[in-house]
């Protein structure tokens, strides 16, 4: 054999992940040095999957970084919505951006929908050892267009890696919680989320993030950095810029959701908009 | 036992295989334009142009399983540095120069394995036309690197003929100019083929490269300039080549 290559576009054949040996803990584990980010949230709207998410990142009690992405596409068709270890679940995504790049331009077709979902429990069961050790656990939620059956589809994740289809929305991180029920209010009083248009599914998505914020001291609020809005449609990847967010925070400053939303949404390359 | 005659003898038997098997091989373009670079040749049924990473396509001539091994070798190389250093450590010089050729060389020299029979275009597209670049790789292990643009043919004579016809040229095309010259060249390309071989086809060589066009199409890929994806690689659409 002269050249060596990997026929079957795995990519962790490739690569691995660095997966530090951790000694196990005698005591209690306080990972102060495990970043965290918070709540991040997913609703089906009209055309397709609404992503938004604060941009808190915490250590124990200490914020971290005020400014960072959570929400990051993996190619065209694909987001994914990051809480928990931060150096953790930014790696993961870099690798399954790669390995999904690899394999299309390797095996000259895209990777399925069923594939991707594949590789992200891949990632996932591969954290576990360290997951368990009490560092490490991060909660992804996977937005996809996909493109076989023309429909949004949103799948949560544990850290072993069970994949969970949610038939309207999701939400993840520490300020998850204290909103969970407002969803079902939300479907209840004024409708489910997959009728609503962008507009209005981003004013819900809002008040529902400002409410976590409200309740839970690690996601952040709006006061000096806006939160973050992608969603991925038929078309590819939204990105809905910070000017068109402050506009629709701005008439939430009395504390009331407003009546109406104007917003443009521009679609992105997916990886123009990612680092 | 093995003599150093065996050896050169053995090299030129090896040479003289793949070079038979180069000959029928449809030659490959690459010229850098204003707005990118471009890759053309034509093909029977198989692709031919491939993207290797963000701001880097192949095309060879050759084997097709001697191509597509070069091409998976090429991936791997470039998306393991990608991932484990960053995209911008991704470089055609270290790729063909430190990845391909020395594999490629071993398997030449090796009298135990089959040779690869392949000729193959690499290309990298810069901030500046000046600053694109193209590796010619051959089977042998051997490369060479151009600017503004390069040929792979499955002879001296083909080769000769198109770099002539792309060498008249002395400015930077747009993407429409480009192709014509890129048609241009073929069409010397394979004109040079039928004077390599007996004369009786040359009676109605009319147009060596609308005939090649009748067993094939012509294949063409980009990569763009200005464009903001990080992938910067495209196949240009039928309509686009025509």
């Amino acid at each position: 054999m002269s050249f060596q290559f990997n026929a079957t576009g795995d990519f962790s054949r490739l690569v691995s992940l660095p997966t530090p040996e951790i000694p196990a803990a005698t005591s209690s584990v306080s990972p102060s040095f495990d970043t965290h980010g918070t709540t991040v949230i997913a609703v089906k709207y009209k055309d397709g999957v609404l992503n938004v998410a604060d941009r808190r990142a915490t250590a124990g009690m200490a914020i971290m970084y005020d400014r960072s992405e959570k929400i990051l596409p993996l190619d065209d068709h694909t987001l994914v919505s990051i809480s928990g270890s931060f150096a953790k679940a930014v790696e993961i995504a870099r690798f399954l951006r790669h390995s999904f790049k690899y394999y299309s331009r390797s095996q000259l077709q895209p990777m399925s929908l069923e594939g991707k979902l594949s590789e992200m429990t891949k990632a996932l069961v591969q954290n576990l050892p360290m997951a368990l050790q009490g560092v490490g656990t991060f909660v992804p939620v996977l937005s996809a267009w996909d493109v076989q059956n023309d429909e949004g589809r949103i799948y949560a994740f544990d850290p072993m890696g069970a994949r969970f289809e949610s038939t309207d929305f999701s939400a993840a991180g520490s300020g998850s919680a204290p909103i969970r029920g407002s969803f079902d209010y939300i479907t209840r009083t004024k409708g489910p989320f997959a009728e609503m248009d962008l507009q209005t599914a981003l004013r819900e998505c809002l008040v529902l993030l400002d409410i976590a914020a409200d309740l839970d001291a690690a996601t952040g609020g709006y006061a000096k950095i806006l939160p973050s809005a992608k969603a991925v449609t038929r078309e590819g990847i939204l990105n809905l810029d910070e000017a068109q967010l402050q506009a629709v925070l701005d008439q939430m400053r009395d504390g009331l959701a407003p009546q109406t939303v104007n917003i443009k949404a521009e679609r992105v390359e997916a990886d123009v908009v990612s680092n | 036992m093995y003599s150093p005659y065996d050896f050169n003898q053995s090299i030129a038997h090896r040479a003289e295989y793949v070079e038979e098997r180069l000959k029928a091989g449809m030659p490959v373009i690459g010229i850098s334009f204003d707005n990118g670079v471009l890759l053309f040749t034509i093909k029977r049924t198989q692709r031919k142009v491939f993207e290797i990473y963000d701001q880097m396509m192949y095309s060879a001539i050759g084997n097709q399983a001697d191509v597509e091994a070069v091409r998976l070798a090429s991936i791997d190389f470039a998306h393991q540095e990608g991932f484990s250093r960053s995209p911008d450590d991704v470089s055609i010089q270290r790729l063909v120069g430190f990845a391909i050729s020395p594999p490629l060389k071993r398997a030449f020299g090796d009298p135990m394995t089959t040779p690869n029979v392949l000729r193959a275009l690499f290309a990298e597209i810069g901030a500046t036309p000046e600053k694109d670049q193209f590796f010619v790789l051959n089977y042998d292990g051997e490369f060479s690197n151009h600017v503004k643009f390069a040929v792979a043919g499955g002879s001296d004579a083909v080769e000769d003929a198109m770099r002539e016809s792309l060498a008249a040229h002395d400015d930077v095309p747009d993407l429409q100019t480009a192709l014509s010259r890129a048609r241009e060249a073929v069409r010397a390309g394979l004109r040079g083929r039928l004077s390599d071989e007996d004369e009786d086809s040359g009676e109605e060589s009319g147009d060596a490269l609308e005939k090649a066009l009748e067993k094939g199409e012509i294949e063409a890929a980009i990569l763009e300039r200005n464009t903001p994806r990080e992938s910067k690689f495209r196949l240009l659409t039928t309509s686009e080549v025509s």
